[in-house]
């Protein structure tokens, strides 16, 4: 499981020594093994043999190793200082078989040791590097976000042109009919029955849309939007909002539904209490906060609040829930606009 | 009566135009956005316009712009907005920016034809007609509303008093009405007069003003 997670982005990783490898490397080992034996020399040569194969098994299995790393920069890395490691220590049975003596190799060694030393602090990213990087995935996220935020608008856009004023032709003409056949009870009635269910499709087509990208908010913006909102809770709410200008889809489409659901919230617990939303820009960012003095108590971590908060924190904001017994719920989200 | 219907989807806008043509309607004229709209009306001075609130070029409330501004220059004119969504704060830009011969309906509407035609006469009269599903929601809304004196006089109304407000909020007259609700005029007539008694309305002869009345009572709650 745990392997599944860190390598779903690395490129599949094939044994460390390749199949194709093993075989040879077995024969050839075993080979020299046979000649010395049969050959009878007392020095035994075939050591040297062993190292040249251990050398290429072992850079074969750094650069495959190295490569399955997915992260192209620690991939470099780990290539160098493997390969690097590998021939600075490699010498150590080079001296080992040489009878010893003065360790050379440590020239070597300490080569490596400035080598991969130094890539590590050149290489390793910088702090303004990983900021960058961060700037630029957020505003790549939010880009996104605002694609789909104008995609749903779209959506609901062809909708009311395409589908919704279809069904309003047609269950006209069925009008029409059924006015015209007014004197044939039995025509009529079926063709009033086809007209109703033409209108029952236009509603759902119609709540549906405002589910997902509300016409007014498209239309008229976000207060707007909030204020017939108000209209349709049937609580007593004061909405005061002072934007100077209107977000993009994305941000405005959140602040609407985290209003939307604190209201639908407020309405099912404290339907009888007064309520106010405050929507206003500080500082370049949107405040939006639903206050309603009712009993309070509310459950934070509830699944519709919870959503809300990963659309507010999908857009880089914060999402807030203040419901102390007894005095009511507040919910306050912060979104940036970069205004 | 002359009316002009300006409407950018052409299916719907041929489908009005059969439809007031079997009942009798001539239409004099036919448009697909907001300065066709001024054009037509200024070319052929009808009695009512039609007008869908979504037109191009953005398809957000030209329609409703270019309707109002028709009237400034044209104050007799009646206009008769039809809406895919009912947005409360469109109908009451469009009341307040007028004395009467105002609608405002739900694009299905014209579905129902009997109701649809009466309501493009009663507005051309220079009545009113604002969609059932506006009222009934303010009205639901009002009824929701706690802790003021408003929403227990609307809780004294009786079941037949309360259907009579939302017919009189839609606009229709004390005829309709005792149709609609299968009784005699006097009857509708008493529960007008108690409604507005109850409700501490003045009394109004005039349709329009009495709607106007009844809506500004059932929106003031809202802020």
């Amino acid at each position: 499981m745990r392997g599944d997670v860190l390598e779903r982005s690395a490129p599949a990783r094939g044994p460390l020594v390749p199949v194709v490898l093993r075989a040879p490397a077995a024969t050839l080992a075993t080979l020299v093994l046979v000649i010395w034996a049969l050959t009878s020399g007392a020095y035994f040569w075939p050591a040297w043999v062993w190292l040249g194969i251990a050398y290429v098994i072992a850079l074969v299995a750094s650069i495959r190793f190295a490569n399955s790393i997915g992260h192209r920069g620690a991939r470099r890395f780990t290539l160098v200082a493997l390969i690097a490691s590998v021939l600075s220590l490699g010498e150590i049975p080079q001296w080992a078989l040489s009878g010893f003596g003065y360790f050379w190799p440590v020239w070597a060694l300490l080569g490596s040791v400035l080598l991969i030393g130094g890539y590590w602090i050149v290489a390793r990213p910088s702090r303004a590097e990983l900021e960058q990087r961060v700037d630029e995935l957020s505003r790549t996220r939010r880009g996104a976000l605002d694609v789909q935020a104008s995609e749903l608008r779209r959506i609901e856009r062809d909708l009311h042109d395409g589908a919704q004023a279809r069904l309003v032709a047609l269950s006209m003409k069925l009008g029409r009919a059924e006015d015209r056949y007014a004197e044939q009870p039995e025509v009529s009635a079926l063709l009033r029955e086809a007209r109703e269910d033409a209108s029952a499709a236009i509603r759902e087509l119609r709540e549906l849309a405002r589910g997902i990208a509300p016409p007014v908010l498209a239309d008229r913006g976000l207060e707007a939007a909030v204020r017939s909102l108000t209209d349709r809770t049937g609580m007593e709410v004061e909405v005061r909002a002072s934007l100077s200008r209107r977000p993009t889809p994305a941000v405005e489409t959140a602040a609407y539904f985290v209003v939307a659901e604190a209201l639908t919230n407020a309405a099912k617990h404290a339907a009888g209490a007064r309520a106010e939303v405050r929507i206003d820009e500080q500082s370049g960012d949107l405040f939006v906060e639903v206050t309603d003095f009712g009993p309070g108590g509310a459950d934070p971590s509830g699944g519709g609040l919870t959503g809300l908060r990963q659309r507010v924190e999908a857009l880089d904001g914060r999402l807030q829930v203040t419901s102390p017994d007894g005095v009511g719920t507040q919910v306050e989200a912060m979104l940036p606009c970069g205004w | 009566m002359r009316v002009v219907i300006v409407e950018d989807h052409a299916l719907l806008r041929e489908g009005i135009v059969a439809l007031l043509q079997e009942h009798d309607i001539e239409v004099v004229a036919q448009a697909e956005d907001g300065p066709g709209l001024l054009r037509i009306v200024d070319g052929h001075k009808p009695d009512l316009a039609i007008c869908d609130v979504r037109l191009p070029p953005t398809f957000t409330d030209e329609g409703i712009r270019a309707a109002l501004e028709a009237r400034r220059r044209r104050p007799e004119l009646a206009v008769l907005v039809l809406s895919q969504y009912v947005e409360p704060a469109y109908s009451a830009e469009l009341l307040r920016e007028s004395e009467s011969g105002i609608g405002y309906l739900l694009k299905e509407r014209v579905s129902e034809v009997r109701t649809f035609v009466e309501a493009i006469r009663r507005v051309a009269a220079g009545g009113t007609a604002l969609d059932r599903e506006v009222v009934s929601s303010l009205v639901s809304g009002r009824a929701r509303a706690d802790g003021d004196g408003a929403a227990d006089a609307l809780a004294a109304l009786t079941p037949r008093e309360r259907e009579t407000l939302e017919l009189i909020a839609q606009g229709r007259s004390n005829a309709a009405i005792a149709r609609e609700l299968v009784v005699t005029l006097g009857a509708v007539e008493k529960h007008i007069s108690n409604i507005f008694a109850k409700l501490d309305l003045p009394a109004t002869d005039a349709d329009h003003r009495r709607v106007l009345a009844v809506l500004t009572f059932l929106r003031a709650t809202a802020s």
